[in-house]
């Protein structure tokens, strides 16, 4: 299916299905997803955007009784035939409720991945803090205080101060799962500001229920039901003039 | 039991009300606009400025038409953000108001053109024009049906309708101006028909335009998609290709 | 008639309320008395000498002989250091089966296993446990049957279902969203369940550890049989005879000589105690522990 221009592909799904158990979640996937573009994906609940986005940090296959087939390729590499944690150290991801660790300092929390991956020094990780809480747009609001709490924070900050924590593993891709849901609409202005931003460094690909949300934020949309790809396309051809009738229906109200 | 089956989706109850309510006020507006051009057309036909007066006070309703149909299309957009056919459809509703006001003010401005007393042109000339206005408002009323009726087909055969208007245009031009050149009628009733007869081929161009924004909100597609670009050139370029009048006409100059 | 049926009610009402107030008296009624009996008894032998000097000789006091009172020496170092080793060799296996079962059995056979071993152990009798050690190193390894290290294997049996189950409930505290986020920055498994779980559920851990110790501390039943008779002399090395308070508790009560008695009655008051420190202590670390990790 036609994208919004010629970008390069920076992530692809071939064939894809995961299952939960004897369940299928997800069927026969196949979609790209441009490079520095912001890729939405919408759908009624159950539909499996979830599941999907999940498969493509390999996450999906942490829970019990999971299964997945097909290959995910970043670069043209498999994900699937590489070490699954190294994969996760390039393909980051922002959960629907914000979590930061509970028991860590903001500074911890943001150079977490950095600790715990190496031992890097002071100074590497005050810049990487510097760096990260810039880019989330929350190095003003906390610059005097990034030894307090990480709780100690708002709702909408701590889903920045997430944000900022997956971007100090430097992934080259970020996945967002509805970031925005438990959030409040100025909290939710904000983030979808920062995306616009982020767009510029990292390919963004978004789960979001909120269709007008979608259509603000991103590039290109896929719209995903009882586990399959309907349709995909550039956004604004998708809201204004979708192909398929199942999509017309879902995005007007008719169902969902 | 539930009667409502929309009723645990996300979408409102009165919302397909809504887009049907819209939808009738706008050919409520063309109705009024036809009615225009329908007696105004009359008036100046009859010389009657009593008929003629009695168009002109309909001005203030189509404003009013418009104005609200434009209100109501807007506060739609606003509080239901609709997407693919319903937006396109409250987009298209606001260009088409502006094409049908078009035509109910250019039923108004025959209606202000009326010179006085029976006509006192040529017999052929007002033929022409009266065929003229009988193909033109079976226009205005095809594009309302498409419009009320969600009928895309006979959106796009106006556009092949419009094809004989041209022509009709054209001959009406070439007779009027003979006419003119020979001298011995009325000339300032002929210039007057002139108008009267431009007045005609720009209705049926609103109708054709009203057709395309019914056909864009019920299927997306533009116009580049299922028409034929056609190029034009100035009318003294062209050659006659009618039946009336002779052919050693030059063409009009 | 309407008048009647509140009447009986008010007076029902009153008569539970009563009752209930004498069962709680009565539930009291023994703690108190043990309390005070306790206190009253062991309470004449606390002082300095109590901790600084050793068992003394078997003496009942008469005209012309001052019995010295003695101390507990040995039998507090022996149950410190019963304790110390005890945790030593149970901590690590209940902390590890516990993270088995949460953050690798998940639903699996295997899981639900662990829960069910470390519930029947717990109500093994620990006289049955005693018996069970003796058993083996009779067999495997006569040479320390009665010894410290031998008490302290029983010991630890004994501690291992009590940190499994604490520590297991710890870890499923902490919400899957932490593990979550963890493995999406590309942090290891193993990272995230030792430095990021384990560290999160350590206030839970540790007071699990201080309520295990608490409870082998009070336990006599297998040190009668596996401590020997290390009461007398300093203790000498972990492969040797030992003590510990209990054990002596028992030795003391049913000697025939009075400072012996008294002796046993302060080891009871000590023992009691050092158990509620214990439980208290454990209580404090959980809560402040908590509270530091959130930064209050």
């Amino acid at each position: 299916m036609a994208l919004s221009d010629d970008s390069p592909t920076k992530m692809e799904v071939q064939n894809l299905n995961a299952f939960y158990g004897a369940t299928r979640a997800i069927q026969d996937i196949n979609l790209k997803f441009s490079d520095r573009k912001a890729t939405a994906i919408i759908g009624p609940s159950g539909c499996g955007k979830t599941t999907l986005i999940r498969c493509l940090n390999r996450l999906h296959e942490t829970g019990p009784k999971t299964r997945v087939e097909g290959s995910v390729l970043l670069d043209g590499e498999d994900l699937y035939l590489l070490d699954a944690t190294a994969v996760r150290r390039r393909v980051g991801m922002v959960f629907q409720k914000p979590n930061p660790f509970a028991t860590m300092s903001i500074y911890n929390n943001v150079s977490a991945p950095l600790r715990f991956n190496g031992r890097p020094s002071r100074e590497e990780l005050d810049a990487a803090v510097l760096r990260s809480l810039k880019q989330a747009a929350l190095w003003d609001e906390v610059k005097d205080r990034v030894d307090a709490a990480a709780t100690s924070l708002s709702g909408g900050q701590q889903q920045r101060l997430c944000i900022a924590r997956a971007l100090a593993a430097n992934p080259e891709v970020l996945l967002m799962d509805e970031p925005c849901s438990a959030l409040d609409p100025i909290a939710t202005a904000k983030i979808e500001e920062l995306i616009a931003q982020l767009k510029h460094d990292y390919t963004l690909i978004i789960v979001t229920h909120n269709m007008q949300q979608a259509a603000r934020v991103a590039d290109d949309t896929a719209f995903l039901y009882l586990g399959k790809l309907v349709e995909f396309g550039p956004t604004e051809d998708l809201f204004e003039r979708p192909k398929e009738r199942l999509t017309e229906s879902y995005i007007t109200g008719r169902f969902g | 039991m539930n009667s409502d089956p929309l009723a645990d989706t996300g979408r409102p109850r009165g919302y397909d009300l809504e887009i049907r309510q819209l939808k009738a006020r706008a050919v409520a507006m063309g109705e009024w606009a036809l009615g225009m051009v329908h007696d105004g057309w009359r008036a100046f036909n009859a010389g009657d400025f009593t008929a003629a007066q009695a168009v002109l006070d309909r001005g203030t309703e189509l404003d009013r038409l418009d104005e609200d149909i434009e209100h109501a299309a807007i506060a739609f957009l606003v509080l239901r953000q609709p997407t693919a056919g319903d937006l396109r459809t409250a987009a298209g509703l606001l260009k088409i108001t502006t094409h049908l006001d078009r035509v109910g003010r250019l039923g108004f401005d025959m209606a202000r053109i009326t010179t006085a007393g029976p006509p006192k042109e040529p017999e052929e000339v007002r033929e022409v024009l009266d065929r003229m206005d009988t193909v033109v408002e079976s226009m205005v009323l095809q594009s309302l049906e498409a419009l009320g009726h969600d009928r895309a087909d006979l959106a796009r055969e106006l556009f092949r309708r419009d094809d004989e208007v041209d022509q009709l245009h054209r001959d009406a031009n070439r007779i009027i101006l003979r006419e003119l050149r020979s001298k011995a009628n009325d000339t300032s009733r002929l210039a007057a028909d002139l108008l009267v007869a431009r007045h005609f081929e720009r209705i049926a161009d609103n109708a054709c335009k009203v057709g395309e924004k019914t056909v864009y909100a019920l299927t997306g597609q533009r116009r580049s998609e299922y028409l034929p670009r056609h190029r034009y050139t100035p009318y003294a370029l062209e050659t006659p290709t009618t039946t009336r009048g002779t052919p050693e006409d030059p063409p009009s100059s | 008639m309407k008048f009647d049926r509140a009447a009986r009610r008010k007076v029902f009402s009153n008569g539970m309320t009563v009752l209930t107030g004498l069962s709680i008296v009565a539930i009291m009624v023994p703690l108190v008395a043990v309390i005070y009996q306790v206190v009253s008894l062991g309470g004449p032998v606390f002082n300095v000498a109590l901790f600084t000097q050793g068992i003394p000789y078997p003496c009942t006091p008469h005209p012309g002989v001052t019995c010295h009172q003695g101390g507990l020496v040995v039998p507090i170092e022996g149950t410190l250091l019963l304790m110390g080793l005890s945790a030593l060799f149970s901590v690590p296996i209940g902390v590890g089966a516990a993270i088995f079962a949460v953050e690798f059995g998940g639903e699996r056979r295997s899981a639900r296993i662990i829960g069910l071993v470390a519930d029947v152990l717990s109500g093994v009798p620990s006289i049955v446990v005693g018996a069970f050690v003796y058993a083996l190193l009779v067999i495997y390894y006569p040479s320390i049957v009665f010894s410290t290290l031998s008490g302290s294997f029983a010991l630890a049996v004994i501690m291992v279902p009590i940190v499994t189950r604490t520590c297991e409930e710890a870890l499923r505290t902490v919400p899957n969203s932490v593990r979550e986020a963890a493995l999406a920055l590309g942090i290891s498994r193993w990272k995230v369940t030792l430095r990021i779980v384990l560290v999160s559920a350590l206030p839970g851990i540790v007071t699990g550890i201080l309520l295990s110790v608490a409870r082998a501390t009070g336990e006599a039943a297998p040190l009668l049989i596996l401590l020997g008779n290390g009461c007398e002399h300093p203790l000498q090395g972990i492969t040797q005879e030992g003590c510990a308070l209990p054990l002596w508790i028992y030795e003391g009560a049913t000697s025939p000589d009075q400072n012996l008695i008294a002796l046993a009655w302060g080891a009871a008051l000590l023992l009691l105690v050092l158990i509620l420190v214990l439980s208290v202590v454990s209580r404090m670390t959980l809560d402040r522990m908590a509270r530091r990790m959130r930064g209050e």
